[in-house]
């Protein structure tokens, strides 16, 4: 009876022992998983990122773009405007050189 | 104590251990989930914090390359504008050194010839006055040869009078001549629109005074007053 008694109790110490070791284990695969679904969540985050990095791009490219347009526009508009002062005067300005030129102060 | 008794005891000692086990691998598995959570945090954040520095150094870059190109657009606009500018009073240089045939030929003077001559005449003093010699060599273009020849004494009298000194010895090049007027048949050939140029004897101090040197000089010396006129009410850039 004693013996048995005995081994009674030393099978709850195995049956403990594989409790314990069953739990460390898990815990084991669980920080395991926390790697991996770390790196999942991360290269969705990362995805996302560069989502709304290229989508930021493209807005911003059209803004570029215009300013293009409106600085090309400008400059047009200031090389028309230079060229319509030079009709003006350009009579003048012709006149003054020559006048310079025929007049010859002794 | 009896087997009953002993067997009770026993029982309530294996439950005990199961227990203690069952506690135990509770508590692993309740210090496993907040080491997962812990751990998944902290994986998580410090690559997102990586992400974070990478793109923000990326819109950094783009922001840095946006500048760098609007500044280029920027300037590449200027240099348009002020080639514009520069085409604009070439331009009227070019319509005034067209205009300046006129001077040598019929239509710009009333009276041709004579306006031309006296203009011939005032040039060459000009020249003697800022040459001082006392022997001088001139050059005119073969088509002014008749005139300069025929009022080189009035010029030189002139002088004379102007100076207060004794008449200088004048000899015109025949071997040697300006251009002509540019024509039709070689626009890029060297010309000259009409005038003189006076040298010392031994050729060191030189007096150009052709239109087209005048032109020039007149140019360079308008040329600030010329930008003012064109530029100063549109705002040169």
């Amino acid at each position: 009876m004693e013996s048995a008694g005995i081994q009674q109790l030393l099978a709850a110490e195995r049956e403990a022992q594989q409790i314990v070791n069953a739990a460390r284990t898990a815990k084991m695969t669980r920080l395991k998983q926390a790697k991996e679904e770390a790196e999942t969540e991360v290269a969705e985050h990362k995805t996302s990122t560069e989502q709304g990095f290229q989508r930021k791009l493209e807005a911003t490219s059209g803004d570029s773009g215009a300013n293009v347009k409106r600085l090309e526009q400008e400059t047009d508009a200031k090389i028309e405007q230079l060229k319509n002062e030079a009709t003006r005067i350009s009579k003048d300005v012709v006149d003054m050189l020559l006048k310079n030129v025929t007049t010859v102060n002794n | 104590m009896n087997d009953a008794d002993a067997s009770i005891q026993i029982q309530q000692m294996v439950r005990f251990i199961r227990q203690e086990a069952e506690e135990k691998a509770n508590e692993i598995s309740i210090s496993s989930e907040e080491e997962f959570n812990i751990e998944k945090l902290q994986l998580v954040e410090a690559e997102k914090k990586k992400i974070r520095q990478e793109y923000e150094k990326k819109e950094k870059q783009v922001d840095v390359r946006k500048k760098i190109d609007y500044s280029m657009q920027l300037n590449a606009s200027r240099i348009k504008v002020l080639q514009a500018q520069d085409d604009i009073v070439n331009a009227m240089k070019e319509e005034a050194a067209k205009q300046l045939l006129k001077v040598s030929q019929h239509g710009f003077f009333n009276h041709h010839h004579h306006q031309y001559k006296h203009l011939l005449k005032d040039l060459i003093v000009q020249c003697l006055l800022r040459l001082k010699e006392p022997a001088v060599l001139l050059r005119c273009r073969e088509e002014d040869l008749d005139i300069v020849e025929s009022m080189l004494d009035d010029a030189s009298e002139e002088y004379c009078k102007k100076a207060k000194v004794h008449a200088p010895e004048i000899i015109v090049d025949k071997d040697i001549f300006l251009p002509p007027a540019p024509s039709d048949d070689d626009p890029h050939a060297l010309s000259c629109a009409g005038g003189v140029v006076l040298a010392s004897r031994d050729g060191k101090i030189v007096c150009e005074n052709t239109l087209d040197a005048r032109l020039e000089v007149a140019f360079r010396n308008k040329l600030p007053e010329i930008r003012k006129s064109l530029f100063g009410k549109v705002g040169a850039a």
